[in-house]
């Protein structure tokens, strides 16, 4: 078979090669920004091609974004990077299976002056099926590199919105010149919530969110059947065309799954029941409360993709002994509770199903922490890494080229200084679209309390952090009472204009690692916001999130007149 | 014919026990007990048999082998309580954004870890009828539960075959959240027999638009074009052709009168009216063109509609030969319906049968499951409670309950904690002191601007 086929991958190289070089010289880099090689090689390193499978001592050659080699005594191009791979593991990039990293909210359009609640427009009803994610995409948000960072080079990006959101899209986390898109209307967006929460417009609950995705189904059908017709037939009444309906057509075909968000495994069921009811393609993205999901996840044959994010346990240093009986029982429940959530994705395993992970509800600075606490409660590395490569290309469908590192997929890959789950891997290189970026190792070594210092944040910080509604900022004021941290910080009002600010909550300063958390109030709501990142003694870099809204980079620097107060 | 008969019986079993096929049915015997039958007077120390979640024999001195028997002498047999007006185990209760949302099904959303549940049949309720909200004129298709507690399935609580019924609403909740909320129709109660009218006339239209499609495609050679599928009116129509049960939310005795004539005009039979306080003034219209009314023992006051009422309500339907059961609409008034109906005996002096019968039989007849449920008779499935002292004395406590045979409450083995699913994210979940109130208008809070919720602060 590679005699056959080798003409061809010649000629594709050589015609592949020559664009290259036509680019190389096509024209001026003044700022000296591109790379010098697009051709690497890491040599002699642990390998894992794929979920159980290793090569000791081996090499990978990548060349013009493709694995061109893998193995042992692979002559090396004069052109290549040579990366020296002894005591390094490298590992298939990681894909994310759905990720709303990059994409902002779309508008809410204005209501018109005849507003109807009981029957609005599609658009304002969270019912716009036709938006494609990558209208919405910054692929410069610096998210990105955040995640980038912990091993994801290719991500299903998912649109914001309503009950119908939109459609999904795959793109890679490589170089700046590409568009770093793979693939376009992937997935049709569903979720059994809705924009403003149920508040005053059709369809406002999981009640009517049910009813009008059947409606909007079955009508899809119909409009098909008369598309159908008016191009067979003459002297028929012409379809009216109408978008909605028509973003469900590859959906009819099987030819594009829905994506159905979910929360807990009530909802889980209700998207198995639309599955089994309309016979759509089934892609679940958040399944939760796994112990009471996966007879629901069989029969609708769903294809399964899990957050890690896990809840904090509660209980960890509650006292039993002093509890009366039933305080004591309530506490144990929690645990077992809390231990079930541990061991679900074990039990997905252990069922049978393979799944994959979605970085949605997650924080990538949490991300290895939690996979490595599935480890301990069951679940096998190998599952653990197919759950982050080779089952996301298979259900996004690109495992043809993504997923494993073989010869002629993608180049993307993580590089890591020991087993990517144990407790000190540390990541040196990611490898997205052939596209090589290198992490600092030493900074965490340094931080880790090796100097045995405690650092001190007292002091008032000024901060930034980007969220989809803009850019806001606001000061931290830090002080030390006794042994503990309080603190306050400032924000925009949400409630109006100028500034609020808010009681600091649990401050928990452990290494290099500062967490907070703190209540804002808005609209009748208290909000709870988390906070947390490293931190040295001049400046913190880290996540907040809200609740549910998603999580933001927020940033922040010591003033200078009020360090080492 | 007889032949005949028996085949269709048989296929009637088969079709029924292939549907239920995944839910558990017990066996047992119990022994001794006073049995109120509701529906054949009082038997005397009498033993029920009960083979595969059916009542398979009732009589003295019965024997059965490999099945658990229960002694239950010097206490009550009855049947499992009906409520036909309820909210437990729902996640959402009211689609409020539109005044006709017929196409929502309670079935949906049900929640089976709802904790209501347990307390249901702690109070003896084996069946209660999960309702849409009261916000619409007309509003989603309600579900009936078997209270089977433990299954993690939602489907597995639905009682598979009771036949549909589906949610109507008149006066105050209507006209307020859509008319003086949102500025649409209906505003009045006028507006919302109009809407009423309109839904069923459209769907009068939709019926036979589809029909002269379907007539059309068996035309040979013909193609015709689809028409639009539109649930809501697809489900009118189903009310219009009698497949489902209307339960409707009334109060007052004009607003009833003008639905039986809407109703009448439509040919409409299948119509339960519920809370029906002022249905004293209409009792024989009740009786002659309803499947009755389901009504609160004692409950009143709470709104200005409902100022003109008493607790003799439900004995003077009840004598005027309306079908009439009386009903929690609360997840805590379910636990105690077998006071509630005291009630009705304490101040209209109904005699003992008459009596539960609000609370099993007349209820399930509202249900359209009175042939399965509601009394115990040899052939009925076996939702049993056992009461310790008569259930209609306040010292009444229901000490076991079953459904289908299956024992889901036993005050004996009763821990602290039959919660099924616990979080493990709050600690300490919260505890909602308001809890008894009717949950009719749940959800439609946020419709109110400061207005509307000082001047009825209330949820029903």
């Amino acid at each position: 078979m590679n005699i056959r086929f080798k003409p061809k991958v010649f000629s594709s190289l050589l015609c592949l090669a020559l664009c290259f070089t036509l680019h190389a010289f096509g024209q001026s880099d003044p700022r000296g920004e591109r790379r010098v090689t697009g051709t690497y090689a890491i040599v002699n390193a642990t390998v894992i091609t794929a979920p159980g499978k290793t090569l000791e001592g081996a090499t990978i050659l990548v060349k013009n974004g493709l694995v061109e080699n893998v193995g042992k005594n692979i002559s090396l191009p004069p052109e290549a990077q040579v990366i020296k791979g002894d005591s390094l593991f490298i590992y298939p990039g990681f894909i994310d299976g759905a990720s709303s990293i990059g994409i902002s909210k779309p508008a809410d359009p204005e209501r018109p002056a005849n507003f109807d609640p009981s029957n609005p427009p599609d658009e304002l009803a969270g019912i716009t099926p036709w938006r494609n994610a990558l209208d919405y995409y910054d692929k410069n948000n610096n998210q990105i590199t955040d995640w980038r960072k912990v091993g994801f080079t290719i991500a299903q990006i998912v649109p914001e919105g309503g009950m119908l959101p939109g459609k999904s899209a795959i793109v890679t986390y490589g170089g700046k010149e590409s568009t770093n898109i793979l693939a376009n209307n992937t997935a049709l967006n569903a979720r059994f919530r809705n924009v403003g929460g149920g508040r005053g417009m059709y369809p406002g609950t999981q009640l009517g969110i049910m009813a009008k995705f059947r409606d909007l189904y079955k009508n899809a059908e119909l409009s098909a059947k008369h598309n159908r017709l008016f191009a067979s037939t003459s002297g028929l009444t012409r379809p009216e065309i109408n978008k909605t309906l028509e973003a469900f057509f590859p959906v009819l075909d099987k030819n594009m799954p829905i994506l159905f968000e979910v929360s807990n495994d009530l909802e889980t069921k209700r998207a198995a029941s639309l599955q089994r009811e309309l016979g759509f393609p089934l892609v679940l993205a958040g399944v939760s409360d796994i112990n009471y999901s996966i007879d629901a996840i069989k029969t609708s044959n769903a294809q399964v993709l899990i957050g890690f994010r896990l809840p904090n346990d509660k209980t960890a240093n509650a006292d039993l002994e002093g509890k009366t009986d039933e305080m004591r029982g309530r506490t144990i429940r929690i645990k077992e509770a809390y231990q079930e959530i541990l061991e679900g994705p074990a039990q997905l395993e252990k069922a049978g199903i393979p799944f994959g992970f979605t970085s949605m509800g997650g924080r990538s600075s949490e991300m290895f922490k939690n996979i490595r606490l599935m480890i301990e409660n069951g679940l096998s590395e190998e599952a653990a890494l197919a759950a982050l490569t080779i089952n996301n290309a298979n259900i996004l469908g690109i495992q043809k080229f993504a997923g494993t590192l073989e010869k002629g997929k993608l180049a993307n890959m993580v590089i890591s200084t020991a087993p990517i789950f144990s407790e000190d891997a540390q990541i040196q290189h990611v490898m997205a679209d052939g596209y090589l970026f290198d992490y600092d190792i030493s900074k965490k070594s340094k931080s880790n309390g090796a100097n045995g210092k405690t650092i001190d944040i007292t002091g008032i910080w000024d901060y930034t952090s980007d969220t989809p509604a803009g850019s806001s900022n606001g000061t931290m004021e830090i002080k030390k009472e006794g042994d503990s941290l309080r603190g306050t910080i400032t924000y925009d009002n949400p409630a109006g204009s100028g500034k609020a600010s808010s009681e600091m909550n649990n401050i928990t300063l452990s290494g290099n690692n500062l967490s907070f958390t703190f209540n804002v109030s808005a609209g009748g709501m208290s909000l709870e916001v988390t906070v947390a990142g490293d931190v040295s003694e001049l400046d913190f870099r880290g996540n907040m999130s809200l609740s549910d809204f998603g999580s933001f980079p927020l940033n922040a620097n010591k003033k200078p007149n009020q360090r080492n107060q | 014919m007889k032949k005949i008969n028996l085949i269709l019986i048989c296929f009637l079993i088969l079709g029924g026990m292939i549907a239920n096929a995944q839910t558990p049915k017990g066996s047992l015997l119990i022994k001794n007990a006073t049995v109120l039958t509701v529906t054949n007077g009082t038997l005397e120390e009498t033993d029920v048999l009960v083979e595969n979640g059916i009542i398979k024999k009732i009589g003295k001195n019965l024997n059965a082998a490999n099945v658990e028997v229960i002694d239950a002498t010097g206490k009550y047999l009855m049947p499992g309580i009906i409520d036909a007006h309820s909210h437990v185990a729902l996640d959402a209760v009211n689609e409020a954004t539109a005044p006709i949302t017929s196409e929502v099904k309670m079935a949906d959303v049900v929640n089976p870890y709802d904790i209501g549940l347990y307390r249901a049949l702690a109070g003896g309720v084996t069946i209660s009828h999960a309702m849409h909200g009261s916000a619409n004129a007309i509003g989603g298709q309600n579900i009936t539960l078997k209270h089977r507690y433990g299954s993690y399935n939602p489907e597995d609580l639905y009682m598979k075959e009771a036949p549909r019924t589906i949610k109507f609403a008149l006066g105050e909740n209507p006209t307020r959240v859509h008319g003086r909320g949102n500025g649409i129709q209906p505003r009045t109660r006028m507006g919302v027999d109009a809407v009423i009218r309109n839904g069923f006339n459209e769907a009068l239209q939709y019926k036979k638009a589809w029909a002269d499609y379907e007539a059309a495609s068996k035309q040979r050679g013909a193609n015709p074009v689809p028409p639009k599928y539109d649930s809501r009116l697809e489900t009118l129509v189903d009310i219009l052709d009698g497949n489902i049960i209307i339960h409707c939310h009334s109060y007052r005795a004009d607003e009833i009168y003008a639905l039986i004539n809407t109703c009448r005009e439509f040919g409409i039979d299948n119509i339960v009216f519920s809370h029906v306080n002022e249905g004293f003034k209409v009792a024989p219209e009740l009786a002659q063109y309803t499947m009755g009314a389901s009504v609160f023992a004692d409950w009143w006051a709470y709104k200005f509609e409902v100022y003109y009422s008493t607790a003799y309500n439900a004995a003077i339907l009840m004598e005027n030969g309306v079908i009439t059961s009386i009903n929690s609409d609360s997840g805590e008034l379910i636990r105690h319906l077998y006071h509630e109906a005291g009630k009705a005996q304490r101040y209209g002096e109904l005699d003992d049968e008459q009596t539960l019968a609000l609370i099993t039989i007349n209820p399930a007849k509202q249900l359209g499951i009175a042939d399965k449920v509601g009394s115990i008779e040899e052939g009925k499935q076996a939702d049993l409670v056992i009461f310790e002292g008569h259930p209609l004395s306040v010292y009444a406590i229901p000490q076991m309950t079953f459904v289908d045979g299956v024992k889901y409450f036993d005050i004996n083995e009763d821990p602290d904690d039959m919660r099924l699913k616990v979080s493990a994210s709050e600690a300490l979940e919260p505890i909602f002191l308001k809890e008894h109130e009717h949950r009719c208008m749940h959800g439609v809070d946020f419709f109110f601007t400061n207005f509307g919720r000082s001047l009825f602060n209330h949820s029903h």
